[in-house]
């Protein structure tokens, strides 16, 4: 097949479309991401804290943020007094975007 | 366009689980060329997903991995993954026929160096199976971190063929011109390692799985346990509240006619005795209760294992477990019939997990052509003599591995694995007289 290297994502999307729900999911996850990023520059925050805030069920947010954990742009800070909930914050404090 | 080849091995081995790996192992080591089938993008099944195995708590990946990695390399192996034998033909004697369909991975595992360059820069989440949904996962990616090969894959479904990966990979190894192939793949023997599905707690709707967030699965406990785990720490999924107080509920789709799975899964009391010592490590001042029916600790060191959850302070309740209701702040109540004192009675946790029981992957069956396999009244595949030759199978040549069988542990799956790897040499010395 002559296709370039490098090039061949190209090369299929000609041939196969992408179906709506991906790029439906695709917004979707971009906007969840800016919106907990958002809430998180202003402070630490718990799962519920960033619930009430955004009006995003709890589930919801914990799954989103630690998924943004596992992509590297969020980490786990301290846990509240009553030893319940952990404080997250943006990847070691928004200093290194790198 | 599918390329159709044609592969000649002494051995097809379907599954690449432990089983399989170490039937796969034993054969290749005497010098039998053999072909291991695997549907998933890792060899090691089920058993590379768990935290530490039972009752020695030593760490499943440290177990899992050398394995693994020697199968991986052996010479006289060749793996097929993200493959599935769709047919299987007894020709003669000593003369199988298989038709083998591989799906495309979109990279090329020999030339990916597994520096996640592509996970970095792919744009899109979706929900991580490996992960059992807990977290999310890119749609490039290397399944999990102890994969076998540790290599990336692209998930063609959910892919918005943007094109990020393949601009940042330094190999130029993902390629989305790969379609899927087919192969005709002779051999002289079969193994089949194709392991055990596990129970879908939706199928019973009282416990609420799937609708109550703090209601979990032991696998997904398993995960929260594992040091590759998805959280930071033990975390409820309903909020991320680290939990003070867990309930376990025994024989979740285990002895159980009414949901059709009326065989003890044999692993699912000491795996939640596991969970119970390890959450009792890892959050010592937390409750954990284990709901039982009977506590079925037959294997050896078991019982002193059992003893020892109990010394630790992990209560059990002889049980059973009439519904699970939510409450708003998220916490779950039992209510269960407490079967010592004759009364039913409630209780208050803050996380469920279900210990769910081993059902039967019988799939392959309708692979085979011609004469079919037998399977027994529980859907596994039947052994025909199982006290004198337990790998047997109805069809000579058959031979079956592992929780193909129907359920057992760890330590029973490679000892049955050694029996099928032993049976198969014989068959085929057979061959060679
Ligand atoms: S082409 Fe697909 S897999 Fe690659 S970065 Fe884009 S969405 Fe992710
Ligand atoms: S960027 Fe290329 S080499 Fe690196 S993990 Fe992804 S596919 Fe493999």
């Amino acid at each position: 097949m002559d296709v370039e290297k490098g090039k061949t994502a190209k090369y299929r999307k000609e041939k196969n479309p992408v179906a709506k729900e991906v790029m439906e999911n695709l917004k979707y996850f971009t906007k969840t991401k800016k919106i907990l990023m958002d809430a998180l520059k202003e402070g630490d925050k718990t799962v519920p804290q960033l619930s009430e805030a955004l009006s995003i069920p709890a589930d919801e947010v914990l799954y989103q943020l630690m998924s943004l954990i596992k992509f590297g742009f969020a980490e786990t800070g301290d846990i509240d007094d009553m030893d319940e909930y952990f404080y997250y914050k943006i990847k070691d404090n928004g200093k290194d975007k790198s | 366009m599918s390329e159709k080849k044609i592969l000649e091995y002494d051995v097809l081995v379907v599954g690449g689980g432990i089983s399989g790996g170490e039937a796969a192992l034993n054969l290749a080591n005497l010098n039998y060329k053999v072909l291991v089938v695997e549907k998933d993008l890792s060899l090691g099944g089920k058993m590379i997903a768990l935290s530490k195995v039972f009752p020695t708590l030593d760490c499943a990946a440290c177990i899992t991995t050398p394995k693994v990695s020697e199968i991986s390399r052996h010479p006289n192996i060749t793996i097929m993954f993200s493959a599935e034998a769709k047919k299987i033909d007894k020709l003669g004697d000593h003369n199988f026929e298989a038709h083998v369909h591989q799906k495309p991975r979109f990279v090329n595992i020999d030339d990916c160096t597994a520096c996640q360059l592509c996970e970095q820069a792919c744009p899109v989440s979706v929900i991580d199976e490996y992960q059992q949904g807990l977290v999310g996962r890119k749609a490039a990616f290397i399944p999990f971190s102890i994969a076998s090969p540790r290599a990336a894959a692209i998930d063609i479904i959910n892919c918005t063929l943007c094109g990020a990966c393949e601009r940042v990979c330094p190999t130029g190894c993902i390629d989305f011109t790969q379609t899927d192939k087919d192969y005709t793949v002779k051999a002289k023997a079969v193994v089949l390692a194709t392991g055990f599905n596990l129970f879908d707690p939706v199928k019973i709707p009282r416990y609420g799985y799937g609708k109550y967030k703090n209601v979990i699965t032991s696998m997904q406990m398993e995960r929260q346990l594992a040091p590759t785990r998805p959280f930071n720490a033990i975390l409820r999924p309903g909020d991320g509240k680290m939990p003070d107080n867990i309930a376990y509920v025994l024989c979740t789709g285990s002895r159980d006619k009414s949901v059709g799975n009326p065989i003890c899964s044999q692993v699912c009391c000491m795996y939640s005795i596991k969970q119970g010592q390890l959450l009792m490590g890892s959050l010592p001042m937390a409750d954990v209760t284990i709901y039982y029916l009977h506590i079925r600790a037959f294997g050896k060191g078991f019982n002193e294992f059992y003893e020892q959850a109990r010394d630790m302070g992990v209560e059990f309740i002889k049980g059973k477990i009439g519904d699970i209701k939510e409450k708003e702040n998220g916490n779950l109540i039992l209510r269960y019939e407490d079967v010592e004192e004759g009364k039913v009675k409630e209780a208050e946790h803050d996380m469920v997990v279900l210990s769910v029981g081993v059902m039967s992957n019988s799939e392959i069956s309708d692979s085979f052509q011609g004469e079919s396999l037998r399977l027994d009244d529980y859907g596994f595949i039947n052994q025909d003599d199982i006290l004198a030759s337990p790998a047997e199978t109805n069809i000579d040549g058959v031979f079956v591995a592992g929780t193909a069988t129907g359920p057992m542990d760890i330590p029973d799956s490679i000892l049955s694995a050694g029996a099928a790897s032993a049976e198969t040499t014989s068959y085929l010395r057979r061959a060679s007289l």
